[in-house]
This record gives C-alpha cells, sequence and structure tokens, in this order.
C-alpha cells in the first residue's frame, strides 16, 4: 500500500479487460472491441451468487456425508458404507495412506474449501480484508484444489466397475454418490462466480 | 513487407512496445514487456502468470495436443483394468466401466464420470488441433475466435488426472482382496494426461489470441491487395 499510486486497477481508470482475450477496453463499451464477447468490469452479483452456491453445497454436504456411498455385498452379506465409515474402516485394517487420501480429499477439502469462499465473501462485503495477498493466495489454493475432491465419486465408480462377481462379492453405488458429485461440481461453480478482483478493490478507494 | 508495416500499426505493437492490460485476477493495470523467449510476465500486485513466452510454442501445442488426442483413442478400444478372484475374471475396457455404473441405475453419476474424464478433454484437444491448424494455414478457419472462447471455458472441467489418482486409490483399496492389473488401455490414458498437460502449460491465454487476431487481420489485409491487382 505504500506504493499505491502504482497500484491502480483498470476499473479506477475507467477501464476494464475482457474476461476472454484480455483486451482492454473503455468503460462504455459493453461488448469487446476486439473478440465481441460481453464485458463486465466485475462479474455481476458475484457475491450473492457465490453465496447461494455455497448454501446450495452445504446442503447437498449432509445427504453425502449421512447416507451410503456404496454398499458392498460379500457372500449374501450386505453392508452400507458412509464417506466417514469407510475412512474409519481403511484406518482400522492399516491402510492409513489410503486412508488419509480419501480423508483429506471427501471431507478435509470440501468443507475447508467452503469455509474459505464463505470467509472471503463475508471479507470483501464488509470490506474487513486484512491480508490482500494472502485472500487471493486462499482463493487460488480453493480453486486450484477444489476439484480434487472428485477423487471419492472415481473411486466408488472404478470399485464398483471390478467388483460385480454376483453374490460372492458385489458392490453397489449408494445415493450419496450423487450429492457428494453434486457437491463438488457446485463448489467448482461458486468458486468460479467469485471474482477474486473484489478483494482488491478496497485499494482504490484510498 | 507493406502488409507488416500495417500489421503492427492495426494491433498497435511497435517492435519494443509496451502492451496495457489488466490483471486478469487482480484488475492491476500492467503495461507488459516484450518478453524474449523463456521468459513469463506476472502480476506484481497478486502474482498471477499473464504471459509467457516459450520457444516453438506452436509448434509444441499443435504435436502434443496431436499426441495426446491419438492416445486418447488409443486408450478406447483395448482392456483398461483387469480383476481376478475366487476363479473368476472380469476385464474391462474404459467405456465399459463407466457403462458399469450406468448399469447400476447411477446414470447421472456416469454421465459426469464420461463427461469430464473422456468427452471434455477430447473436445478440448480438437479446439485446441484446429485452432491451431488455422494458425498455421495461410487463410484462418471459419470459427476460430467462438471456439477459442469455448475451449478457455471447458478447460476447468477436465478431470482426467484425478481420475488416474481414484483408479491408483481404488486398486490400492482392493489389492488385498483380489489380483487387479492395468491393461495397455490404461498405459494410453497416462500418456494421454501427461501430453494434454504439456499442451495446456504451453497453452497462453493472451499469445493465443493475439496470433488469431493477427492471422485473420492478415488475411483481410493479402484479400484487399489481391483486389486491388485484379482492379488494375
Amino acid at each position: 500500500m505504500s506504493d499505491a499510486k502504482h497500484d491502480i486497477s483498470a476499473s479506477f481508470k475507467n477501464m476494464q479487460g475482457c474476461h476472454v482475450c484480455l483486451t482492454l477496453n473503455k468503460f462504455i463499451h459493453s461488448r469487446c472491441q476486439s473478440c465481441g464477447a460481453k464485458l463486465h468490469s466485475r462479474i455481476k452479483h458475484s457475491l450473492q451468487n457465490t453465496i447461494a452456491l455455497l448454501i446450495t453445497s452445504v446442503v447437498l454436504y449432509i445427504p453425502a456425508n449421512v447416507l451410503p456411498i456404496m454398499y458392498t455385498n460379500v457372500l449374501g452379506q450386505k453392508t452400507a458404507n458412509t464417506i466417514l465409515g469407510g475412512v474409519i474402516s481403511l484406518w482400522q485394517s492399516g491402510s492409513y495412506p489410503i486412508a488419509i487420501v480419501i480423508f483429506v480429499a471427501s471431507v478435509l477439502v470440501p468443507i475447508g474449501k467452503i469455509i474459505a469462499l464463505f470467509w472471503l465473501c463475508i471479507g470483501v462485503a464488509t470490506s474487513k480484508i486484512r491480508s490482500h495477498e494472502k485472500s487471493h493466495q486462499l482463493y487460488r489454493m480453493t480453486e486450484f484444489i477444489g476439484r480434487w475432491s472428485m477423487v471419492d465419486v472415481f473411486v466408488v465408480a472404478i470399485l464398483v466397475a471390478l467388483i460385480q462377481m454376483g453374490n460372492v462379492m458385489s458392490i453397489y453405488p449408494g445415493a450419496a454418490v450423487i450429492a457428494f458429485g453434486g457437491m463438488v461440481v457446485v463448489t467448482m461453480i461458486a468458486a468460479i462466480t467469485f471474482d477474486s478482483r473484489l478483494i482488491w478493490d478496497p485499494l482504490n478507494r484510498e | 513487407m507493406a502488409v507488416d508495416e500495417s500489421l503492427s500499426h492495426h494491433s498497435g505493437k511497435h517492435p519494443g512496445a509496451q502492451q496495457i492490460i489488466a490483471c486478469h485476477e487482480c484488475d492491476l493495470l500492467v503495461s507488459l514487456p516484450p518478453l524474449s523467449v523463456g521468459h513469463k510476465a506476472s502480476c506484481p500486485r497478486c502474482g498471477y502468470v499473464l504471459t509467457r513466452n516459450f520457444r516453438d510454442t506452436k509448434r509444441k501445442i499443435l504435436a502434443f495436443s496431436l499426441t495426446s488426442l491419438i492416445f486418447l483413442i488409443f486408450s478406447l478400444p483395448f482392456p483398461f483394468l483387469s480383476f481376478s478372484a475366487k476363479g473368476t475374471e472380469r476385464v474391462l475396457t474404459l467405456l465399459e466401466s463407466i457403462q458399469s455404473v450406468v448399469s447400476a441405475d447411477y446414470s447421472s453419476v456416469a454421465v459426469l464420470i464420461f463427461l469430464t474424464t473422456v468427452l471434455i478433454p477430447g473436445v478440448f484437444l480438437l479446439g485446441v488441433i484446429y485452432i491451431f491448424i488455422s494458425l498455421k494455414s495461410r487463410v484462418p478457419l471459419p470459427y476460430t475466435q467462438p471456439i477459442l472462447k469455448f475451449i478457455f471455458a471447458l478447460l476447468p472441467w477436465n478431470m482426467a488426472e484425478i481420475f488416474l489418482v481414484g483408479i491408483l486409490v481404488s486398486f490400492i483399496k482392493i489389492a488385498s482382496l483380489a489380483k487387479v492389473a492395468l491393461g495397455p488401455s490404461f498405459i494410453f490414458y497416462t500418456l494421454f494426461i501427461v501430453s494434454l498437460a504439456l499442451t495446456v502449460t504451453f497453452l497462453d491465454r493472451l499469445q493465443v489470441w493475439q496470433w488469431v487476431r493477427d492471422g485473420e487481420r492478415k488475411a483481410m489485409n493479402e484479400n484487399r491487395n489481391n483486389g486491388e491487382q485484379t482492379n488494375e
């Protein structure tokens, strides 16, 4: 903030960058003069949409954890597994590395991502962001890491595909797969909808 | 040579001139210096990589995207995974393994998997190949700009590499229950992911748009020149 003179955002100079081809346009244009894409200096209703999507993902996260993510059928004995139940049984059977991978990808990352995005939205809405750099890094991390939650959906799909031996041993998917997959997609859209430029906007007002 | 001069005049990019853009992630006004090969420009405020300049980018992208698409096609027909336990063996191709999620009555999940691991990366690669063939040819191919817009929107939804990790995790998970093996298709799929990652690394949004625009402008100028010649 010491060299605020050099920290000038495009919007402060009545300019806006095209989000498609990065060409700098004047504010008065509604379409990019170079590629014709619709221009928006900031994503419209970014915070509202992000928060709405985050609430959706919280709602989806409940059935994703309560309902079974898969059923295993061994010699006619059917057992239902939830995400957390699967992690615990993996841990008890001594497969610590996979237990940790699944726990991080399906529990820590989604929860961390939802909390981080809520935190950023609230910070921007109340203009109480202390470190712009750190907030931006947090955003970048949520955007990068969010897709990796999908690992659990893929694991269930592969197990279902491979283990089909009738009553000897079979694995079937549970309803939580849909809720969990939906949650991953919704949180990804939430991260895309969040406009990281809002983090830096308070600097322009000073 | 006259064409080249008018070109640089139109794009406002005289050799050595700086180009001003707004940072995609924090909106800072940045004047980009002309980059020498092997250099990248990052936003001084938020650190976002604005543009990179690799050696021979066009050729590399065309080569890697073609390689990647060929490997993706090769990963479809051969055995992908196999599983044997208690005297029964199950061999699956990539599409058969997605198919079995459909037969378990979870078509929505199967569609999500098919989209993120096969279709979206495939369409992305086709788009990249189309654009770079268009850049190589003397006359730009139609719809280059909308395709360019589309493929950058597709990029976050490619999850091929996550699928790969998912396969490895599930293999470790069931290794104690049965014998599992990876088929030739799996190797092709891994190679497809590696060359896809390389394609994405070399693909620079700012640079590609610059090339597409320059190509279209050049074609327009040539058309105009040809028209004048025939009039004479």
